[in-house]
């Protein structure tokens, strides 16, 4: 039986052409394709003007990178309740911050903006510093973050509000606006 | 079926609220069940009845849709604020502005009582409330007892304190039971500091630590 098996199979006449025509028709996958050409060696014919030029591009946007980040991690930040009060007493524009690095969204949601999951994205900076200004006029208001889409977060830096209707722990931020009180009145 | 009678009861109840009222319980739809929808809606109806305003309800209503919470607790909350904003309302007086109402509710959860609020009111009848009474709520969730945070408040507003430094005071409060200081002795001993002009420094009014035992 193993010398049978042994003995050599003549294939039909074309078949070797034809399997090497559908060899050749099977592309190699993109990412395969675009591995390959990156790792082929090349000559790259530069000259020292050339690259001059391409140095000064690389430390262009590299100077612009750092200011920008320098920029955004220099950035006033106020705590909810100490925001700066504009002119005219008709509320405040308040900076919201989360330090949340591993986070890949954050979305403010609260009684401002009828506790919508995605109305109010944050603004990702330096270091996991996710950052958002909100006009409020003048009020009591709950909110909390919304991390990835679906985990509450209460702001580690204001006032809890009291009481926890839906399991969740609920951030508070008062705007003031009213006229400016006297002294007196009876106690 | 059950649905479908809670839809036309919705609709029904929707037809014949004012149109600002409606425009309120708009917000809800797409958010909230059917059955919920009719029985906010009715929790917000007659909570006008009682000058109540509907923005805290329904928005009372959104948080618990976008945290998921059950139609059930849903109502439940909103009827629950219904009542606490009815209370600041009665307090507080019929003059009282909306953002006052929530303040008020937040303080009355919290534990002040309704004879706190009417005393600010009928002390300060035309300024507004708004931040004495969250500053109040603020210092009872953060541990100090009800009855020492609105007497302070009071002291405070007494000596024409502003808004900014109520809340200055709110969060020099904070920062020292952070620091280990008792809730109550903190915000007299703070408010005392504000009130005769010495200056108030964070971690004055921490506890000394136990001397030790030979």
């Amino acid at each position: 039986m193993s010398a049978e098996l042994r003995l050599p199979v003549e294939a039909s006449a074309g078949f070797e052409a034809r399997v090497m025509a559908a060899v050749r028709r099977a592309p190699a996958p993109l990412p395969e394709r675009v591995w390959a050409w990156l790792g082929e060696p090349r000559a790259l014919a530069v000259s020292p003007l050339g690259g001059l030029a391409a140095a000064a591009v690389l430390a262009l946007l590299f100077a612009g990178g750092t200011w920008a980040a320098l920029r955004t991690a220099r950035a006033p930040v106020a705590a909810p309740a100490a925001a700066a009060q504009p002119a005219g007493g008709a509320g405040s524009v308040v900076t919201f911050v989360l330090v949340a690095p591993r986070a890949r969204t954050v979305a403010l949601a609260g009684d401002f903006d009828g506790w919508d999951r995605t109305r109010l994205p944050m603004r990702r900076g330096a270091s996991g510093l996710w950052t958002l200004d909100v006009p409020l006029a003048p009020g009591r208001y709950q909110y909390a973050f919304v991390v990835d889409g679906r985990q509450f977060v209460a702001d580690p830096s204001a006032p809890r509000a009291v009481g926890d209707d839906f399991g969740e722990p609920n951030s508070v931020v008062t705007v003031s606006g009213g006229a400016p009180r006297g002294a007196g009145g009876a106690l | 079926m059950n649905g479908r009678i809670a839809a036309v009861a919705a609709a029904a109840v929707l037809l014949a609220l004012p149109p600002a009222l409606a425009a309120q319980v708009d917000r809800l739809a797409g958010r909230v069940d059917e059955r919920t929808l009719a029985a906010v809606t009715a929790l917000v109806d007659s909570a006008r009845a009682s000058g109540v305003p509907a923005t805290p309800l329904v928005n009372k209503a959104l948080e618990g849709a976008s945290k998921g919470a059950s139609g059930e607790r849903i109502a439940a909350a909103v009827r629950a604020l219904a009542g606490d904003l009815a209370g600041a309302r009665v307090a507080l007086g019929p003059g009282a502005s909306e953002p006052e109402l929530v303040a008020g509710a937040a303080a009355l959860r919290a534990g002040a009582g309704p004879a706190y609020l009417a005393r600010l009111r009928s002390t300060y009848p035309r300024e507004s409330l708004v931040v004495p009474l969250a500053v109040t709520a603020d210092l009872v969730a953060r541990g100090v007892p009800a009855d020492t945070a609105t007497r302070t408040v009071l002291a405070l507003m007494h000596e024409g304190v502003q808004d900014a430094d109520l809340v200055a005071f709110r969060q020099s409060v904070e920062r020292d039971i952070a620091l280990g200081a008792p809730a109550g002795g903190t915000a007299a001993a703070l408010a005392g500091a504000v009130i005769t002009g010495e200056p108030v420094m964070p971690g004055n009014n921490i506890p000394p630590p136990r001397p030790r035992k030979p």
